[in-house]
């Protein structure tokens, strides 16, 4: 996926939305810069199929060797898959972050996050000003 | 003071360069109204000498295992301590050191600790052990928080009472304010009745605690119990005695989800009680959800074979509140103490400590209930420690006679089983000979 | 002197049929296994341990601990963890049989002599914390806030009172935010200033009557005793809640000022650290609680307590004099199995008994006289970000070394390893960037701490791949801790 057709929270999750005859959905993942921030990533743990998330609430832990980072849903709803290979291949979120490198994707059930998020440009504006 | 270094002349030239008058001006960042006027009011100094002297006499004030013949077990036990143990446990190396914050200066403790978590899997026949815990007793508590989380279950976890009294008092108050229910099993034959079992655990159990050997010294039957316990979605955690393993089958093997134990067996003298070792072990996917140290493998810059702490983001320095748990330190002297022994027994030595246990227990007992005041409480086979009833009801004044002629012969277990105010928990190791066990079942017989 | 067999692991050393431990023979007649146990119940085989001999284990043992840093062998100025001398004369008592081969069980008439320690060491530690009551249950620090947490609870339960905050300030160790999540309450974390102290005005916003207790280390993490100390515990008890002190740091404050004095109603000792217990590599410690009058009958049981003369006479000839009391009612029960962990109590009445009440009060001015000292050095060197003096321990920051020349707090405490120092403690407290935090403690003295800053002063000039790359003299360079974790070996695998 091209990081300009993506949104991008906050929080550094990038969210791309699709819409198939079930309904809406939000696939996910993180950003390049935060898994540059990250840097040497050890471990994730990614939420289980089914389960309820909530916009804005914790939704999957990654961890380094010293410090263990929350990612947040973007949206609420459920999620519907999830990305299994990347505990054994973490490098692929540095490698592909916008690609091979997501992380789950949920069946949106209310988007009011989704007016929270921005473009790519307006995201890079934001980690300039933290890096 | 004996342990200080400073001189007069070194206190005056480190205050003229701190650019302080006295002492007194360190303290003046305390306001004056808190600090002391006068001295605390605590006994006088005394020096090594009359210290010595003080101890000695406290100690002298004891009756110890050493005067008496000691049968008292209940978690802890008068096994026999090698002298390499204490040689090397006595090492200043590692008893002075601390947690192995700098890998690079702390290999020795970093490699006991992987050989200790190497031995006690292999002991266990599970996948992962960590550097230790505090005890049995709380090892076994944070082993049911461990099943909470892992299982997300909230609602109960089933207990049964031959579990180890003061373990259930301790899971009893660590679960105070978590809103989990306990649900306690009451074992009139001695051990956990599998029909009962199966109908106290639901769809809202996190674990089945099991002791086995339990408290009475009774096998269990763990295999039935794990598919009872797994068949409902719920872990079995399983406290087992490390000397039994010389012939009982592994926890691993039995199906156990979270293995504990009281691991002062394993070469730590008894000192009333503590410090002990706390043993843990578990599945391997249960490992982001275990408290306490973990040691690893790896490699340093030039490819050499080394180790560290790792999986630290489960503890409470990085995780803070959301931590598995809030322990920071292992119980490192005595895992050294543990990996000593278990180093120094091997095998065969393991499994001859543990056939001795179980011949003298056996025998001790028999001889025991040949006198008709005397039989056992329970019909279920037995490790090394067993329960006796006394027909005459004087369990008190039986053992205190029996102290009195040097025996320590048993704990009373009125206090924590009420319809069992007629009985005594008796334990025999390895160390106990034919002539303690003949002159223990003599004293008994006498104040018949 | 190399050594080539140091770093074989005991699975390494292993061959069949070899042998350390002879056991006695049998003296009572064998049975067969078949006749005494199920045979469901049996192994197989014996258990898979390595078979060694004994001058293999004594020398495999002894080499492993040469390569430790230890108090005994090193300045060891880790910070926040007290790391004292050890006396040898502690060590020798407690190995005495009269204490080491006592067991939890044996009847109270029997044990006099270590009632009476573990009595007069409840006392002791009461008039020191200047609060009313003591139990010596809990197995160490953390254990010991668990311990007072639920002691907390219980009384607010007792009250009627539900509430279920716990405060914590944001330089605070770990283990506290834990120990509340454990005893179930919720923690809300407090800004500390610039200064290092607790924000008055965040305190005040956070008290409310859902505030169960306010957890603070004092002298605190930066080694700062709190100015307003007096004004927050005031604060605090206003709203109802509890104070409790984290005695990480008493080593600072030991006969100068007390906690029940400042206003704290609980609090556990370190004795593994303030009263010279060996750390034993990572433990045992013990963890000690005192609180105030009103919270003592929620204390985990048992107490050790002295008969009073009259229950003495009415019950006869000779009494024990000292029992374990049991018959608590409100207490919260116990936290743990036995008593306490005795050995190292044990060690703490040998360590005040050879101080008294003149000797510990030297012991925190040497503490603090030895931590500003070197604060006077390092302070030429390397930023201190909370000023000029402090307690018994002091944080460096090296945030503008790493800006100006990449060098890190690791850098520099790998390095010092090179000198024969163990390093500080690094990245602790969270509140400073590159913290450097250091605890010199009162067993050491001008001579140790001039060495350790002309060290420190030359490492600074030091080529910065020097400190990269370093420790260069260990017996091994820097771990891959990725490695350690992404792909964790945490036991030999079995063959």
């Amino acid at each position: 996926m091209n990081q300009d057709d993506l949104l991008f929270a906050k929080t550094h999750e990038w969210v791309a939305i699709t819409t198939e005859d079930e309904g809406r959905f939000a696939t996910l993942g993180l950003s390049a810069f935060a898994v540059e921030e990250l840097s040497d990533l050890v471990f994730i743990e990614l939420p289980e199929v089914g389960r309820q998330v909530k916009a804005e609430e914790p939704f999957c832990e990654v961890e380094s060797v010293k410090a263990v980072s929350d990612l947040y849903a973007p949206v609420s709803g459920e999620v519907v898959a999830v990305n299994d290979t990347l505990p054994d291949a973490l490098e692929t979120l540095k490698e592909d972050p916008y690609g091979a490198g997501w992380i789950a994707k949920i069946r949106i059930t209310d988007d009011a996050g989704l007016t929270h998020l921005m473009d790519y440009k307006t995201y890079q504006r934001q980690c300039e000003e933290e890096g | 003071m004996p342990y200080l270094y400073n001189t007069p002349e070194d206190q005056r030239e480190m205050l003229a360069a701190i650019g302080a008058d006295s002492l007194a001006d360190l303290f003046d960042t305390i306001p004056g109204d808190l600090q002391l006027s006068g001295l605390l009011d605590l006994p006088p100094a005394l020096s090594e000498m009359e210290l010595d002297r003080e101890l000695n006499q406290f100690a002298g004030c004891n009756q110890h295992a050493g005067t008496l013949a000691c049968f008292l077990g209940g978690g802890s036990y008068d096994h026999f301590v090698p002298a390499v143990v204490d040689a090397i446990g006595s090492r200043s190396e590692f008893y002075t050191s601390y947690t192995p914050y700098q890998a690079e200066a702390s290999q020795g403790n970093l490699q006991v600790v992987f050989e200790y978590q190497s031995l006690i899997a292999r002991l266990t026949g599970m996948d992962i052990s960590n550097a230790s815990m505090y005890d049995g007793g709380s090892a076994t508590a944070e082993a049911v928080l461990m099943a909470i989380s892992t299982t997300r279950r909230h609602g109960n976890v089933v207990v049964p009472h031959s579990v180890h009294p003061e373990y259930r008092a301790t899971i009893a108050t660590y679960l105070e304010n978590l809103d989990v229910e306990i649900r306690w099993l009451k074992t009139p034959m001695g051990v956990t009745e599998t029909e009962h079992l199966a109908q106290a655990v639901d769809d809202q159990t996190a674990a089945v605690v099991l002791q086995h050997p339990n408290f009475f010294g009774c096998l269990e039957e763990p295999v039935k119990v794990a598919q009872i316990a797994q068949n409902a979605g719920a872990l079995l955690v399983s406290i087992f005695d490390p000397i039994s393993l010389g012939l009982l089958t592994r926890p691993g093997d039995d199906g156990a989800n979270i293995a504990v134990a009281e691991g002062q067996s394993l070469g730590t003298p008894m000192t009333y009680g503590g410090p002990y070792l706390g043993i843990m072990a578990c599945d391997k996917k249960l490992v982001r959800r275990m408290p306490g140290r973990i040691a690893g493998q790896t490699v340093d810059r030039h490819g050499k074979r080394c180790f560290v702490l790792t999986l630290q983001t489960r503890e409470q320095h990085i995780r803070r509140e959301k931590a598995t748990s809030n322990v920071c330190t292992n119980q490192g002297l005595f895992a050294l103490r543990a990996t000593v022994y278990l180093a120094q027994l091997g095998p065969q030595g393991l499994r001859e400590t543990a056939n001795l246990c179980l011949q003298k227990s056996h025998y001790a007992s028999q001889q025991l209930c040949r006198q008709p005041r005397f039989s056992p409480a329970f019909d279920q086979p037995t490790f090394k420690e067993f329960v006796i009833r006394d027909a005459e009801n004087r369990v008190d004044e039986l053992l205190q006679s029996a102290t009195d002629s040097g025996y320590l012969a048993g704990i009373p277990l009125k206090s924590w089983y009420p319809e069992l105010a007629d009985c005594f928990l008796v334990a025999v190791t390895e160390k106990r000979t034919r002539e303690e066990i003949d002159g223990l079942v003599r004293v008994l017989g006498d104040s018949a | 002197m190399k050594n080539t067999q140091d770093t074989e692991l005991l699975f390494d050393l292993s061959r069949p049929g070899r042998r350390a431990a002879r056991l006695p023979a049998c003296d009572v007649p064998e049975r067969p296994l078949s006749e005494l146990l199920p045979s469901t119940a049996l192994a197989q085989t014996p258990p898979n341990l390595p078979e060694l001999s004994e001058p293999q284990v004594v020398r495999h043992f002894v080499n492993l601990s040469t390569q430790n840093m230890s108090v005994d062998t090193h300045f060891y100025p880790l910070g926040s963890c007290t790391m004292k001398y050890n006396p040898k004369r502690n060590e020798r008592a407690a190995s005495l049989p009269g204490l080491a081969d006592l067991h939890p069980y044996q009847p109270d008439s029997t044990l006099q002599g270590i009632l009476q320690i573990l009595y007069e060491l409840q006392e002791m530690l009461q008039e020191i914390s200047g609060l009313a009551a003591c139990s010596l249950q809990p197995a160490a620090g953390a254990h010991g806030e668990l311990a007072a947490l639920l002691v907390a609870s219980a009384y607010f339960r007792d009250l009627g009172q539900k509430r279920s905050i716990v405060l914590v300030p944001d330089n605070a160790h770990g283990t506290n935010p834990a120990s509340a999540t454990m005893a179930g309450f919720q923690t809300v974390s407090i800004k500390t200033t610039s200064a290092g102290f607790v924000d008055m005005a965040e305190l005040t916003a956070h008290l409310s009557e859902q505030v169960a207790v306010l957890m603070i280390t004092n002298p605190s993490t930066l080694g700062l005793f709190e100015p307003n100390m007096r004004q927050i515990a005031d604060q605090v008890h206003a709203v109802g809640g509890l104070v409790y002190l984290d005695g990480a740091n008493m080593n600072a404050i030991l006969g100068i000022t007390r906690p029940g004095d400042f206003g704290a109603d609980m609090q556990h000792y370190n004795p593994h650290k303030t009263f010279s217990g060996p750390h034993g590599g990572g433990g045992p410690g013990a963890g000690p609680i005192c609180v105030t009058e009103r919270l003592a009958p929620y204390l985990p049981v048992p107490l050790v307590v002295r008969q009073n003369e009259q229950d003495l006479q009415k019950n006869g000839d000779s009494p024990p004099v000292y029992r374990l009391d049991f018959s608590r009612p409100k207490s919260i029960g116990q936290v743990r199995a036995f008593f306490g962990n005795v050995g190292v109590l044990l060690r703490a009445y040998a360590y005040l008994r050879t101080h008294g009440p003149e000797g510990l009060r030297r012991v925190a001015e040497n503490a603090v006289l030895n931590a500003n000292y070197l604060l006077s050095r390092v302070k030429t060197m390397l930023p201190v970000p909370q000023g000029d003096r402090c307690m018994h321990e002091f944080v460096a920051s090296a945030a503008q070394l790493k800006a100006e020349k990449n060098i890190s707090a690791m850098d520099i405490a790998k390095r010092l390893l090179d000198y024969g120092f163990h390093a500080p403690t690094v990245y602790f407290p969270l509140t400073v960037a590159e913290a450097i935090m250091i605890e010199p403690t009162e067993s050491e003295g001008k001579q140790t701490l001039d060495a350790f800053a002309e060290v420190l002063s030359h490492i600074l000039q030091e080529d910065p791949q020097l400190l990269h790359d370093a420790p260069h003299t260990t017996s091994i360079s820097r771990p891959d801790e990725v490695r350690a974790a992404r792909h964790p070996i945490l036991s030999h695998p079995e063959e």
